[in-house]
């Protein structure tokens, strides 16, 4: 579903990805681990079109997407969760779940289904739904930015450090959340980042360890 | 009180001059935001669309004149000229400015700055450097007393009605865009956090291209008013910009209302200078700029940002 071959990316000039090769089969759940700095989120942006590929090739469900516009992704099917959440403060936090799926054109009845599906994966998120995103918590926005990216999401989404910031309870309830994912979407693959590898153990099918921006177990 | 009543004609005079021209301004400035919020660009060349529309309006309108069309086309003649100066310029400059934007502020600044001296000349080149009068519009509206402290003030239909009316229709619809539309929504995403958008599905790119010829259309279309009120000298576009800059810092970035009710702040402290102290007519909008930011630096309308905790 998702593929990454020798890919190398530089920011300003540094080498952040060297030669990264990564695979997420349809449905698969994996893990990418590594220290601050490694190239988790370099990684997962990469794969979003959001940092140029200086070599190597990215397929999105056999797709070879490596010059497509970056915003073509949420058309393919490709949810993404940032690190920092990245809602947009002055929407509802209806409005920011429903953003991409009006993007992208989606019939009224589609998109009903797929918000339905989503509050049945996070309860909470109905509660929260009139509320203005600047408003939220840290983890309440996590689980926002998780309902969003299960929007689109429909063949892959990308968490990065979904668990970073999250008191212990929320974390629990997100790994619940993840749990319940993997049996209501079982075709859409997971691709997580996190620096612990502990969290992810019961929710992965298997884990990618990166360090200075190589892969370096698999 | 003894003071208001010998000073209420020029009172009045100041407030309806202060009115249209906090219009005018207002429509330059909100441009000037909404390109800004997209592109995170400080267009010095804005001030040049606000020029070449009043000077496109200009000509078109004598043109009409002299081929005998009916009154109304003087009217039309504004907002033809302002689609055609949007339409024309704002694309291959927002392209061109797109290529600056992972740039340093100060080489976006001097590309703005070059493209702004370019323009200029090109006006000089296009409409020489004598003044264009094209008061038609003006003239065809005659003009009304407005009551005002006792007094009866004559003032052009055109500058009470027509001026401060397209500001006030453009702030509604700018507004209803921006909350009510899926493009709205669009725009504000791509301003807030355009890595974000893009990863909604969001063509950042094309929202830019959009938003950079409303921007450019709405300068053009408040040179193309104004054009009607003031003959057109080379330089007008340099002072119009000045101004919009000390809007928009003043309202504060993202914000239409804002830019709103600040251009008639600062419109109606200029007006005010001329007739009461016209020493101070250049100053009075930066003092009000200068003591806005020294209390609020984020300006006066913030913007609402999310929680990081």
């Amino acid at each position: 579903m998702l593929r990454l071959d020798e890919v190398t990316v530089e920011i300003a000039g540094v080498t952040v990805l060297r030669k990264v090769s990564l695979r997420v089969p349809p449905g698969g759940r994996i893990a990418l681990i590594g220290r601050n700095g490694a190239g988790k989120t370099t990684t997962l942006r990469a794969l979003m079109g959001l940092l140029p590929a200086r070599h190597g090739t990215l397929a999105i469900d056999g797709r070879d997407c490596r010059d497509m516009p970056a915003h073509r992704r949420a058309a393919l099917g490709v949810g993404y969760a940032p690190e920092e959440r990245r809602l947009f403060g002055s929407f509802s936090v209806r409005q920011n779940i429903l953003l991409p799926a009006e993007v992208l054109g989606l019939p009224e009845a589609e998109i009903t289904r797929r918000v339905e599906t989503m509050f049945d994966l996070l309860p909470e998120l109905r509660e929260l739904a009139p509320r203005r995103a600047a408003g939220l918590s840290g983890g309440q926005g996590k689980m926002v930015a998780l309902g969003r990216a299960i929007m689109v999401g429909t063949r892959a989404i990308l968490l990065d450090e979904p668990f970073q910031g999250l008191a212990p309870a929320l974390a629990l309830r997100y790994a619940e959340a993840l749990l319940q994912l993997k049996s209501a979407l079982p075709d859409v693959a997971i691709l997580i980042t996190e620096s612990s590898p502990e969290l992810l153990k019961p929710l992965v099918e298997s884990t990618y360890v990166i360090e200075r921006g190589e892969i370096a177990a698999a | 009180m003894s003071w208001f009543s010998d000073n209420g004609l020029l009172l009045g005079l100041a407030t309806l001059d202060g009115l249209s021209y906090a219009a005018a301004i207002f429509m330059v400035a909100v441009g000037l935001n909404l390109i800004f919020g997209v592109l995170r660009v400080l267009n010095i060349a804005h001030g040049s669309f606000y020029a070449i529309g009043g000077y496109s309006a200009a000509s078109l309108g004598l043109m009409f004149a002299a081929r005998g069309l009916p009154a109304w086309a003087a009217f039309a003649a504004l907002a033809i000229a302002a689609a055609i100066v949007g339409v024309l310029l704002g694309p291959p400059i927002a392209r061109l400015l797109r290529r600056t934007q992972h740039q340093e502020p100060v080489l976006q600044l001097l590309v703005t700055f070059g493209l702004f001296m370019i323009l200029e000349d090109l006006q000089k080149l296009i409409w020489g450097v004598q003044p264009i009068v094209f008061d038609r519009p003006l003239k065809l509206l005659g003009n009304v007393d407005v009551p005002f402290a006792g007094d009866l003030i004559p003032f052009t239909r055109y500058q009470l009605f027509v001026l401060p009316g397209i500001a006030i229709v453009t702030l509604v619809a700018l507004a209803w865009t921006l909350r009510r539309t899926l493009f709205g929504r669009m725009l504000v995403a791509v301003t807030v956090d355009r890595e974000a958008a893009i990863s909604q599905g969001i063509d950042a790119d094309r929202i830019t291209m959009v938003t950079f010829t409303i921007g450019t259309a709405l300068a053009a279309l408040g040179g193309a008013l104004s054009s009607a009120t003031a003959s057109l000298v080379p330089g007008v576009g340099a002072q119009t910009i000045v101004l919009s800059f000390a809007v928009v810092a003043t309202a504060g970035l993202g914000q239409v209302e804002g830019a709103a009710i600040t251009a008639l702040l600062i419109g109606l402290g200029r007006s005010t200078a001329i007739y009461f102290a016209p020493e101070l007519e250049v100053v009075i909008p930066y003092l009000i700029m200068v003591g806005v930011l020294l209390i609020r630096p984020q300006g006066l309308f913030g913007v609402i940002e999310t929680r990081r905790i």
